[in-house]
């Protein structure tokens, strides 16, 4: 066990930690900040796997951009700001999916990679990124836009009020 | 630094498509420069020609797929003989439910409401009701469609996810617009986007245990990686099983149907005609591609599951549609039901299959956009009257729409001169010679059980007295009108001279890896 598989396996516990923190926390402001700390470690993970690029895409992105977002969201929706006991639902049930697909999905993957050997790409460089995006996977990318711009009209054909009559 | 390669890309190939995403961002600035008056003719007039010009391309490619030219942009789309065939048919289905968005003499204005964000039942909300309805609707169709066409032709399951998603998104903006009944329009919208957001995941999630079994996400990779890997199958299994979810959500296989008929009596008529034919086309086309040059190594494994969700979707299709009391709500049962005898022919796994497939999706896809064109005519002051009873004693106001309402009935019903008697055949056979005839049984015995709700129909229309509340029929525009004649002539010509259309399926149901 080398040094970097301790750091990823502590940054992944302070993620998980954080991310039931989301889940359980009665108050959504501070669900969305804890979200900022997963989302955090989860860069921090893929510093840790010298992925440069995606890290700063992910604290740019997600940290950046969504969290602040969904503040607004909160803000704009549920203001004045408390404790929201009527969002919580009853534990029991939670507890079964939650820990039933966790506890699933690591049995599934440490059943199926424990002892198989992958071989690791190059890391994850802008360079590389970018060669993937606009060659190997141009069209999905350039369709993205489309959907962008379907979602636009949508937002504005569903949220008008008064039209030029 | 090494340039950059791009890959090869045959825009002959993609024109259908990007005819449709093209045409519908000159729709986006038909918005915002042509006048209101005239806005809903060029919108309309576009569309249909985008349509049609798209329609022209694919046909002019049909005689020129060779191994080595299918493939383009990198492997992200295949179009090949089956892709041309779907293309086509989502294209003339298509063309044929756009006709209904354009109708505006049923009702003034049209069947969308022109500012969906207007409080239900405010002074304002009134006074829009005569408004001329939202035009946004056409270049939303256009995404939408040109988004099922990429997911029939996507060469690999990140591409079609994508294709997924746009062609889904539109589908859940346009069901909120509908003029009257506005809550259940928005509601049915609401829970469409969540449901629909739902299965996104699991097939994204499915995509991800896939890449981790095969390496790649591309059809040639997973199939080679199915049949001759040494990864445990459990991967395997697990993503198929998270990727058909997410694609059986989509054709409302049970049990993931519950979606269907609040949202195909929620949307707007037309929209849901448009849902109906076309979506569920799409959906197919993709789930066999997936199925058939995907995973066909694990046949062995998918074949009983898929089967038991068969069985259990025609069952809850038919046994669910005889307690329904809405109009709608009972078509949108039977779209289940159908979803079943489709999978039928799907899992019978041969070539016959396939065909007797793309058949059944063209013959139902004119039949089904008929009713439902039939189904927006029959109105009172409060819009359409879906309630079965209203619908008691029609024959005797109007004979000749409750005539045609019957026919299509029957065809759904499956009755000989039909095409959905054709239809039916093809795909049982299909799956007798595959060696599936336990789903037959199924396939027959609920076919009867279906028969009943659709004869109630048949005999409330003619052989009940017309009582106070029966609404009267209006007089189709000429939209609906020939929405209508193309509907029943299809049906009508489908079961009796089948032929072409069978030998052009046939022609098709191939794939290229």
């Amino acid at each position: 066990m080398t040094v970097s598989d301790v750091l990823l396996t502590a940054v992944g516990l302070v993620a998980v930690g954080a991310a039931l923190a989301v889940v359980m926390t009665e108050h959504l402001v501070r669900a969305g900040l804890w979200l900022v700390v997963t989302l955090g470690a989860i860069a921090v993970e893929f510093l840790l796997l010298r992925a440069e690029f995606a890290a700063w895409v992910q604290v740019l992105i997600y940290v950046g951009a969504v969290v602040v977002l969904l503040l607004f969201a909160v803000m704009l929706t549920r203001a004045p700001i408390g404790p929201s006991p009527d969002l919580d639902r009853p534990l029991g049930p939670a507890l079964l999916v939650g820990a039933g697909t966790g506890l699933g999905l690591s049995t599934l993957f440490v059943w199926v990679f424990a002892d198989r050997q992958v071989a690791v790409p190059e890391t994850g460089s802008a360079q590389r990124l970018g060669e993937a995006i606009f060659a190997d996977w141009v069209l999905p990318f350039e369709v993205l836009s489309v959907l962008l711009l379907a979602a636009l009209i949508g937002a504005i054909v569903l949220s008008r009020r008064e039209g030029a009559s | 630094m090494p340039e950059l390669k791009l890959p090869d890309i045959d825009y002959a190939a993609l024109l259908p498509m990007l005819i449709l995403f093209g045409a519908a961002c000159v729709g986006v600035l038909i918005e915002g420069f042509v006048p209101r008056s005239v806005r809903n003719m060029v919108q309309l007039v576009l569309s249909l020609a985008a349509m049609v010009a798209a329609l022209v391309f694919v046909i002019r490619r049909a005689g020129e797929v060779t191994a080595e030219n299918a493939a383009t942009i990198g492997g992200a789309i295949m179009i090949d003989n089956m892709g041309l065939f779907m293309e086509g048919a989502l294209l003339v289905l298509g063309l044929v439910s756009l006709l209904l968005f354009g109708e505006r003499t049923l009702e003034r204005g049209g069947a969308f409401v022109p500012h969906a964000a207007v409080t239900v039942g405010s002074e304002r909300d009134r006074e829009q009701a005569v408004d001329s309805g939202a035009t946004e609707v056409y270049p939303l169709a256009l995404f939408s469609l040109g988004g099922m066409l990429m997911f029939v032709t996507a060469n690999d399951l990140l591409t079609m996810f994508v294709a997924l998603e746009v062609f889904s998104l539109p589908l859940y903006l346009m069901c909120a617009l509908a003029r009257r009944k506005r809550l259940l329009s928005q509601e049915s919208a609401l829970k469409y986007f969540l449901l629909g957001a739902y299965a996104s995941a699991f097939f994204l999630f499915g995509v991800a245990m896939i890449y981790g079994f095969a390496k790649g996400v591309d059809f040639r990779a997973i199939h080679e990686a199915v049949r001759g890997s040494e990864t445990s199958p459990t991967l395997l299994l697990i993503g198929l099983a998270l990727v058909a979810i997410g694609l059986l959500f989509k054709i409302a296989a049970a049990p993931f149907h519950v979606w269907t008929p609040d949202v195909y009596q929620g949307a707007p008529t037309p929209v849901t005609a448009f849902m109906a034919a076309c979506t569920k086309a799409a959906a197919f086309g993709a789930l066999l591609r997936v199925l058939y040059v995907g995973f066909d190594g694990a046949k062995w494994h998918f074949t009983p599951v898929l089967g038991a969700v068969a069985v259990l979707t025609m069952l809850v299709g038919a046994v669910l549609a005889v307690t329904q009391t809405d109009l709608k709500r009972l078509l949108a049962y039977s779209s289940v039901a159908n979803a079943g005898y489709l999978m039928v022919g799907l899992l019978g796994g041969n070539k016959d299959g396939l065909s007797s497939t793309l058949f059944y999706l063209v013959a139902y896809g004119f039949t089904v956009i008929a009713a439902f064109a039939l189904v927006s005519l029959v109105r009172d002051a409060d819009g359409e009257a879906t309630h079965l009873s209203r619908w008691a004693g029609l024959g005797r106001r109007s004979p000749l729409f409750a005539g045609i309402f019957t026919f299509l009935l029957l065809a759904f019903a499956g009755i000989p001169l039909t095409s959905g008697f054709m239809a039916k055949f093809g795909v049982f056979g299909a799956a007798i010679a595959g060696d599936q005839t336990w789903l037959v049984i199924f396939g027959v015995l609920t076919s009867i059980v279906l028969a009943f709700p659709y004869l109630r129909v048949v005999v409330m229309m003619w052989l009940s007295e017309p009582g106070e509340t029966t609404p009267s029929v209006s007089i189709p525009g000429v939209l609906t009108s020939a929405v209508l004649g193309i509907g029943t002539v299809a049906t009508l010509l489908l079961g009796v001279l089948p032929g072409p259309l069978l030998e052009l399926a046939d022609q098709a149901s191939s794939f290229i890896r």
